[in-house]
């Protein structure tokens, strides 16, 4: 049977219904504020965070402004982009032989520089048994690669835009404290079975062979599971993911990562008071 | 209005931010389904939007101009490979922090079913192709005639109409098994 366009089949019907039903998600309250004073004042900034300035309004083009243009507009770029980048990570304690195996190549743990280089690509990072490395963005936050821990890290947040991190966790444990530069951005974690989106806390997630455990030490960490939705676990709390299907469990922290965080969260206080060197 | 957003006066900016913005950032996180996303790409349209603030035609409606901007970056998105990884590994849905403008009951079970729909259907749309989402929404989500997408997509009326069927039939299958 052929059916006119307007009236699709019964099943696109209820997909049709089903669309025209969805809401409406709203932008974060501050976010929508950020972006309406900025777009008033016409200072908001490009796609890649450049920061260029809008052209005043009615300006008349010329031929000669078709080559500068261009150029001024690489060169603010550039300098914007410089000045968006944020902290790099640097090693700030390692503990163990090492190497550290970055993209199948092992570096060692002397050669701290050209660590955390590497670590700042986002690539892949093994850890061995009895080693570990803590890295830090200063102000922002502080990483702690735990050992035999399977892992990917992206470069800091940028200071203004471009405002967040990503990191990936395979097998072990990342331990993770953010500072006052980290305020407004975020870091997003994941594991094969579970999400996790940081806005300011300390918190470890642990990639178990049953599925990933979040300890949250202070503030609050946001974790899903799989396609379910993210809920909230706060200070003192952890949640487990199972990557069999169970529902997640939430159960106070274990004594052993209150410890261990505690003191993480403790060494790294000053590195993330904030502001640069 | 729309003559003095050309001019770019104040008043008129802000009148026109707050009658678009929410529009453009409903419509993109339901193409892209991710909330740091479409906050980033909701900024570029506004940015965009700005800058060719004095080519903005006074006498139409400027929704179907930012929606060819929100498609194209959307579009360059889709295209880039850093979003290709994180497709990868990610889950489509369960994104953190959207606030959404669900009808409230004051019936607890209602309500999380009606959430729990909703998840649904942004799953399944979020699994067609590109190239079959946009239309879909445009038309079913945002309003606009098959004419306006077709215009709207640089593509012909008969290829919109094409693709928002095909999108369609191909949603109303993912639903049916999603047991919707």
């Amino acid at each position: 049977m052929s059916e006119r366009p307007d009236e699709p089949a019964p099943e696109a019907r209820r997909a049709r219904d089903a669309v025209r039903a969805l809401s409406a998600p709203r932008p974060e309250p501050g976010y929508r504020a950020r972006m309406k004073r900025d777009f008033v004042a016409g200072t908001l900034a490009g796609p890649v965070g450049t920061g260029v300035s809008h052209p005043p309004p009615g300006q008349e083009s010329s031929s000669w402004r078709g080559m500068l243009l261009p150029m001024a507009a690489a060169l603010l770029i550039v300098s914007a982009l410089s000045l968006n980048r944020g902290p790099d990570w640097e090693v700030v304690r390692t503990a163990g032989g090492g190497p550290a195996v970055v993209d199948g190549r092992a570096i060692p743990f002397d050669r701290p520089a050209e660590l955390a280089r590497a670590i700042a690509n986002g690539a892949r990072v093994a850890m061995p048994p009895g080693a570990s490395l803590v890295l830090a963005a200063r102000g922002q936050m502080a990483v702690e690669i735990t050992p035999a821990t399977a892992a990917s890290l992206s470069a800091p947040p940028g200071r203004w835009v471009g405002r967040i991190a990503r990191a990936e966790v395979t097998t072990g444990e990342l331990r993770i404290t953010t500072g006052r530069d980290f305020h407004g951005a975020r870091l997003r974690v994941r594991t094969p079975e579970a999400s996790i989106e940081v806005t300011g806390t300390t918190l470890a997630v642990i990639r178990e062979p049953h599925g990933t455990c979040v300890c949250v030490m202070d503030g609050v960490v946001r974790v899903g599971a799989g396609r379910g939705p993210m809920v909230a676990v706060e200070a003192g709390r952890r949640r487990f993911v199972f990557n069999d299907g169970r529902a997640p469990e939430q159960a106070e922290m274990r004594p052993i990562e209150h410890v261990e965080l505690a003191a993480m969260r403790d060494e790294q206080r000053e590195r993330m008071a904030g502001g640069r060197e | 209005m729309l003559e003095r957003v050309r001019r770019r006066d104040p008043a008129a900016l802000t009148a026109f931010f707050e009658a678009y913005f929410d529009r453009v950032f409903g419509l993109v996180y339901r193409l892209l389904g991710d909330r740091a996303m479409t906050e980033d790409v909701t900024q570029e349209v506004f940015y965009k939007a700005y800058r060719a603030a004095d080519r903005l035609d006074p006498e139409r409606d400027p929704m179907p101009w930012l929606v060819t901007i929100a498609h194209n970056a959307c579009r360059d998105l889709w295209r880039s490979s850093a979003y290709r990884m994180g497709r990868r590994s990610a889950s489509i849905d369960g994104q953190p922090g959207i606030e959404l403008a669900l009808p409230a009951r004051g019936n607890p079970e209602h309500d999380a079913l009606a959430a729990e729909r909703e998840r649904l259907v942004q799953a399944a749309i979020l699994e067609l192709p590109e190239a079959l989402r946009t239309p879909l929404l445009l038309h079913d989500y945002q309003g606009m005639s098959h004419e306006e997408i077709a215009t709207a997509l640089g593509i012909q009326h008969a290829a919109a109409r094409k693709r928002y069927s095909r999108a369609l039939a191909a949603l109303g299958a993912r639903l049916r098994e999603t047991m919707i």
